[in-house]
């Protein structure tokens, strides 16, 4: 048994390697471009904010030489993330919710192959998949549109949110709802008034999968999404960020994971508890 | 134990089926958008895969049979990238597995400091990767002048000499898949550990000494199924983070395993058909891995996830 000093010296290695990254993404966006070139590669000894600041600076105002086309689209693709990852989350999760309550609570006859099948999806290699995706979202007009990333998006997290919901609903008591359904209440009430208000950890657990899932992909939206008004701020990175100035686009990538991060830090531990209570016995 | 009567059972017959009416009702909408996204794409891919449709040649589709498919057992180079994909995907998935580990038996006991540990450990799944991994990839392969560029090129220049073009490219990919998906796995595996009752590790304590015994011999079997897990989502993930280099750096970088190989054979030579067999390759083999998962998933004595 590893001793509380033993714990917490590992836990300081765990926690440096885990953090080395994005420490050295934040510093070298803190950096001038002078600095960035000339100072030492782990620290910033002249923190400036002025990478920040130049993303969002109006035409005109930044008096920067390099990165015109990241300064001038760098607040758009930050409202086309935040629309697409808030968008994701909401139908991941309205359509998890409603697939889990019908597996785990209802159960249909072969609720368990549903649930597997659904899983399953998940062996599907994406390779060159997008090539007849894309004869999809051709055919339904979404090519360059946020909306097509709302189809691919949900798809992908899907599986595992229905599968921790609907194993979670499966070991409800249905007392409860028999309760609640005695005394007059409607069903709708109950899965408002009851069960979803239960079941809120394995929710947020869902739904900071969903985020963490969705917030992952670059593939998709750079083979979708074409023009620089609709991209979001991965594939403008990607596509134009690396060349010329380095600081500028840390700092886009800072920005735009900034209320990710805080979003998931805020539930962090209803993410855990509710991995939990999904896995444990009996609900 | 007294017998319904028949009125009723037909009466709970009928709520059952009414029940399971609304049920594939509420099913509906999600297995309506799997079916979009996946159903017509992975159809047209098997259709695809066994023509040799190319959009080069004039004649459409000819249907060949599995032609595809044996010259894919012919092709040497074929079986390298099969090779490199079996050990990029298995030295990815150990390593997450023991970063994992460790850091869900890290957090399961109270130290000073555990709730920042327990949100640094979250930070590098959590930190958005369609952007991180460019960070990462700029951090190893400075384009525009910077002052560590130098020694960048340098490691580069190294590790490709030693082990062959394109493998520092493939163990940065390697690096980062590991370094995000250890931090799934620690999170997920310590919600594991919870959900086991904790009297089962105490009993474990007494009746066994050694913490290296104890590991394999209580931890590791009461985890089975969340270790399962988090395996099979490692898989599946690995090549996601695969593709996110791959788009980033516009193709110029040829990793060589099957999910880049089916690409070049597709969209850039135009071979549609053998394309479409190499990227269907890796389904039997993880269908493989999720059966196993199914069948750990299931033991009787866990009802577990």
């Amino acid at each position: 048994m590893a001793s509380r000093g033993a714990r917490g010296g590992l836990a300081a290695i765990a926690v440096a390697y885990c953090l080395f990254l994005i420490y050295f993404m934040a510093v070298q966006a803190l950096k001038t471009p002078r600095e960035h070139l000339l100072g030492n590669a782990l620290i910033v000894t002249q923190p400036s904010l002025e990478n920040f600041v130049a993303l969002f600076a109006l035409p005109g105002q930044a008096r920067r030489l390099f990165g015109g086309a990241v300064r001038r689209s760098y607040a758009t693709w930050l409202a086309n993330t935040l629309i697409v990852l808030a968008a994701s989350l909401a139908i991941s999760l309205v359509l998890a919710t409603l697939a889990a309550y019908a597996l785990g609570y209802l159960r249909p006859p072969g609720y368990r192959w549903w649930r597997r099948a659904i899983f399953a999806t998940y062996v599907v290699p994406h390779t060159i998949l997008f090539v007849p995706l894309y004869q999809v979202i051709l055919q339904l007009g979404l090519d360059d549109r946020l909306l097509g990333l709302l189809l691919v998006y949900p798809a992908m997290a899907l599986p595992f949110c229905i599968w921790i919901l609907s194993i979670y609903f499966e070991h409800l008591p249905r007392e409860l709802e028999e309760a609640a359904l005695v005394e007059g209440a409607t069903r709708r009430r109950v899965f408002f008034r009851i069960i979803l208000p239960m079941s809120r950890s394995v929710v947020v657990a869902a739904g900071i999968f969903t985020l963490g899932t969705v917030a992952a992909d670059l593939t998709f939206a750079s083979v979708f999404l074409v023009s620089r008004e609709t991209q979001t701020v991965a594939v403008g990175l990607a596509a134009r960020g690396s060349i010329v100035d380095q600081p500028l686009a840390l700092a886009g990538i800072n920005a735009m994971a900034l209320p990710v991060v805080l979003a998931c830090v805020l539930f962090a531990r209803d993410y855990a508890r509710g991995l939990t209570a999904a896995m444990t016995e009996g609900g | 134990m007294t017998t319904p009567s028949p009125g009723a059972r037909t009466a709970s017959a009928r709520a059952r089926r009414r029940d399971a009416r609304l049920a594939y009702v509420m099913l509906a909408p999600a297995v309506a958008l799997l079916v979009l996204v996946l159903g017509y794409p992975v159809a047209w891919e098997v259709w695809i895969s066994l023509t040799d449709f190319s959009p080069q040649s004039a004649g459409g589709a000819r249907f060949v049979g599995l032609v595809n498919y044996r010259r894919l057992l012919q092709d040497p180079s074929i079986a390298h990238a099969a090779l490199v994909t079996t050990a990029y995907a298995v030295v990815t998935s150990a390593a997450k597995l023991a970063l994992g580990v460790g850091f869900a038996l890290l957090l399961a006991r109270p130290f000073p400091g555990r709730g920042v540990a327990f949100v640094a450990i979250f930070l590098p799944w959590a930190y958005p990767a369609g952007v991180s991994v460019i960070g990462w990839y700029w951090t190893l392969n400075p384009s525009a002048a910077a002052a560590y560029s130098g020694l960048m090129a340098a490691a580069r220049n190294a590790v490709d000499g030693a082990a062959g073009s394109g493998a520092w490219a493939l163990s940065s990919v390697a690096l980062f898949n590991v370094w995000r998906g250890g931090s799934f796995m620690g999170i997920f595996l310590l919600a594991g550990i919870n959900a086991v009752p904790p009297e089962l590790f105490e009993a474990a304590l007494l009746e066994c000494r050694s913490a290296w015994r104890r590991f394999w011999l209580v931890t590791v079997p009461l985890l089975r199924p969340f270790l399962a897990m988090a395996v099979f989502l490692s898989l599946t993930s690995a090549f996601w983070d695969l593709a996110n280099v791959w788009s980033l750096t516009g193709g110029r970088v040829a990793f060589p395993v099957i999910g880049t190989l089916a690409y070049w054979t597709a969209i850039l030579g135009g071979q549609f058909g053998s394309g479409a067999a190499l990227s269907l390759t890796m389904v039997p083999p993880l269908l493989g891995v999720l059966w196993l998962l199914f069948r750990l998933l299931d033991r009787p004595a866990r009802g577990g996830l």
